[in-house]
């Protein structure tokens, strides 16, 4: 028998119908809008401060009856809100499924001093967006996020004193000819959405062409298969990003000041005295020397000169 | 058709003017009319069933032959894909070792991928589907050396891993699953237009007002010749009558035989498949997301909104694709899977709550634990369980789509050729039952 086809339907009625039947939802594209590592973009436009200079130690840290830090004991362990994607600052390690580096270490040294134990830590993965909110609702005792201390931040919550001081830098491929942000005029320029390093690039005098995405390690992923010419942001998060791809190298002289600090809520001013006698004794003691040159390299420079305001 | 049995002697009174011949006055003039008349309306009968039976058949053909094929590889490749992305996600959170299990099923969903777009593609030919085919066949190794860098960079320890495989998940996802989910789409269109052609209504009423007319008219030709000539039976027309009415019967016996068998294909086959393949393409998508959540870890809640939307669809409760699968699959041999499947989301859910809600108090390594290791209670089990059971009702449900496709379209063979036949047998009939009593006239 020979098939006849004369009332086939024709082939765009066919798709329409088709989809019609087979319309399954949710299914579009997935890439996460993003709300990036780094200072907000608004922190520029803020009365000015002095944001370095933070609250003055009471001496040597201690749980004093009825501080903040006597809750936290009572309650067994410390709440950290951190970075998990950072490497060698904040990231989950897969190899024993731990979260390590060198905001890490900042935080640890702080339960060390309130239990004794660097462990009583309780790990919450948080975003940019969700650390200043996390604050302060009370769900979080203390930041530990590569978060640059601005004015606008500190008429929210408080902050340490400095413990790690980045600045803007470029990375590019080991073969580039790339000297520094100057040379990027027209080419594309990889950083985080909404992250205060993509403000930088775009207002770059050489004019290149930012390209944002959600993670700093997506931006590795850029560079790697050539769709970017560079990646450019705090060089503590560069060097993360050099530590896993040999093939790369950070150059060029840093074009913005970003000071680290752990941020805390303005309700526990005994705690930030508290955090800063801490910091205060690892800048002494070696400790803080030993993680810098655990997770960033030698040589170890001096560490960040605490500022107060008393 | 010149098959008219020759006429005795078509000498001159076979041959009268035109004019003469239609205005017919005299009995055998009418008598020639008749004859003329009779065969055609035999011959135009033969044609129009053959016709019909053709539309029919070369519709249950392309079922069973081109659009079931097509459909299944469209649907394989979409679920193949879905199973690749969910399983990459979850071998990838297992670490740098990941299970060796795991690691099979996502070759084994490649290569599934590959060859059914292999044999899609052949069969796709210049339709709709080609250029989606396209799309993935170009995509698909995209796809896979994302994911081998991704595994790579976690075996070193980087997380530079988990951004490859966002990467890989995010062309997946917006690339890939797309065009398979059109492809299937595009497939399952052509399949119910070609169920449509071979089960319509319209042309088998076509058929039966045709068979009522010429049994109209050989009945009526029969009184006639009785009130003319006082026979009661011409061998020539009873033949011709009763090779009606067997072609009537055989018509009717095999398209209604053909039609229930194809519904019965639709309705206890593919319809279920379809929506069990959706519901369980959802689960995966919502597994993936699970997986991708834990991987992620930076705070990005994207993947578990997608959790809850893709959770919010998948059901049960009314409206959703689950219920509809096994309000789909009710009193076919894949209910049952299909009801365990919908008792088993609920405590999937349940369990990823609990993943949810370690992983948000800081016990990440215990989330991943639940949700990537075996183990009662475990998200990761729940999930197995759910899919199986819906791959279990799928397979059940092609099953019976298959049988009853193959049985609809035996029933029409050697039909077209039969009817013919038979129409040829009722045109000689009645020429040689009519040329007897015109020769009585001379």
């Amino acid at each position: 028998m020979k098939p006849r086809h004369w009332l086939r339907l024709p082939p765009l009625l066919l798709v329409v119908a088709a989809m019609a039947v087979w319309a399954v939802p949710g299914s579009a594209a997935v890439m996460a809008p993003p709300a990036h590592r780094l200072t907000a973009a608004a922190a520029r436009a803020t009365p000015s401060c002095d944001p370095t200079a933070s609250l003055r130690p009471a001496g040597p840290p201690q749980v004093t009856p009825g501080s903040f830090m006597a809750k936290v004991r009572a309650r067994g362990y410390l709440i950290a809100g951190v970075d998990q994607s950072t490497y060698h600052f904040g990231y989950l390690n897969p190899l024993d499924g731990k979260i390590e580096g060198f905001d890490i270490d900042m935080v640890r040294a702080v339960a060390a001093a309130i239990f004794g134990n660097p462990d009583k830590i309780e790990f919450k993965a948080i975003s940019d967006a969700q650390r200043i909110p996390g604050i302060q609702s009370g769900a979080i005792d203390i930041v530990a996020h590569t978060m640059t201390i601005n004015c606008a931040r500190l008429q929210q919550v408080d902050f340490s004193t400095v413990y790690y001081a980045a600045g803007q830098r470029v990375l590019v491929e080991a073969n580039s000819l790339v000297k520094g942000i100057a040379d990027l005029g027209g080419k594309k320029v990889c950083a985080t959405t909404g992250s205060t390093s993509i403000a930088n690039i775009k207002a770059a005098l050489s004019h290149p062409v930012p390209v944002a995405v959600p993670f700093w390690t997506d931006c590795l992923v850029l560079l790697q298969q050539g769709d970017v010419a560079a990646i450019s942001t705090d060089d503590s998060i560069l060097a993360g990003l050099a530590g896993q791809d040999p093939w790369t190298k950070i150059v060029g002289p840093r074009f913005s000041f970003e000071p680290y600090g752990l941020a805390i809520s303005k309700q526990h001013p005994d705690f930030v005295r508290f955090v800063n006698a801490v910091l205060q004794r690892i800048r002494a003691d070696g400790q803080w020397a030993a993680s810098y040159a655990r997770w960033v390299g030698t040589p170890v420079p001096a560490p960040p000169p605490a500022r107060y305001k008393d | 058709m010149t098959a008219v049995g020759d006429p005795p002697r078509p000498a001159p009174a076979a041959r009268p003017a035109l004019g003469q011949f239609v205005r017919a006055t005299t009995t055998p003039a009418k008598l020639r009319l008749l004859l003329v008349g009779l065969v055609s309306l035999c011959l135009i009968w033969g044609g129009v069933a053959a016709w019909v039976v053709s539309q029919r058949a070369s519709g249950a053909n392309d079922v069973v032959g081109t659009s079931e094929p097509l459909s299944l590889d469209g649907q394989q490749i979409y679920r193949a894909l879905s199973d690749a992305d969910a399983t990459a996600a979850s071998a990838f959170l297992s670490g740098g070792l990941e299970p060796l299990a795991a690691r099979r099923r996502y070759q084994a969903d490649i290569a599934q991928a590959a060859a059914h777009l292999e044999s899609a593609t052949a069969a796709a030919g210049h339709s709709p589907a080609a250029r989606n085919l396209a799309t993935l066949s170009a995509g698909l190794p995209v796809y896979t050396g994302e994911v081998e860098t991704a595994r790579a960079d976690n075996r070193l320890g980087l997380p530079l891993g988990a951004a490859y495989l966002r990467e890989a998940s995010g062309l997946m996802r917006g690339t890939l699953l797309p065009a398979a989910r059109d492809v299937s789409a595009q497939a399952n269109g052509q399949l119910s237009v070609a169920s449509g052609r071979a089960t319509g209504l319209p042309l088998a009423l076509v058929l039966l007002v045709a068979a009522a007319a010429v049994g109209y008219v050989l009945y009526r030709a029969q009184r006639w010749l009785f009130s003319r000539t006082h026979r009661i039976l011409s061998p020539g027309l009873v033949v011709a009558s009763v090779a009606a009415v067997v072609s009537l019967l055989w018509l009717v016996i095999a398209v209604g035989v053909a039609r229930a068998d194809l519904l019965q294909a639709r309705a206890h086959g593919s319809a279920p498949v379809a929506a069990l393949a959706q519901a369980d393409i959802a689960a995966l998508r919502a597994h993936a997301d699970e997986s991708l959540t834990l991987i992620d870890a930076g705070g990005d809640d994207s993947f578990q909104a997608d959790f809850k939307a893709v959770q919010h669809q998948l059901g049960p409760g009314s409206g959703t694709l689950l219920t509809g699968a096994v309000t789909a699959a009710r009193g076919s041999p894949g209910a049952g899977s299909a009801a365990a499947a919908a008792t088993t989301a609920t405590a999937w859910y349940a369990a990823h709550r609990t993943v949810r809600f370690l992983d948000d108090n800081g016990k990440h390594t215990q989330a991943v634990r639940l949700a990537a290791t075996p183990g009662p209670g475990h998200s990761g089990t729940l999930f197995a369980r759910l899919d199986s059971s819906l791959t279990g009702a799928i397979a059940a449900e092609q099953v019976v789509f298959r049988s009853s496709a193959v049985a609809g379209r035996d029933a029409f063979t050697g039909l077209e050729a039969g009817v013919i036949v038979l129409s040829l047998i009722m045109a000689v009939g009645c020429a040689r039952g009519l040329s007897r009593r015109l020769a009585e006239y001379r």
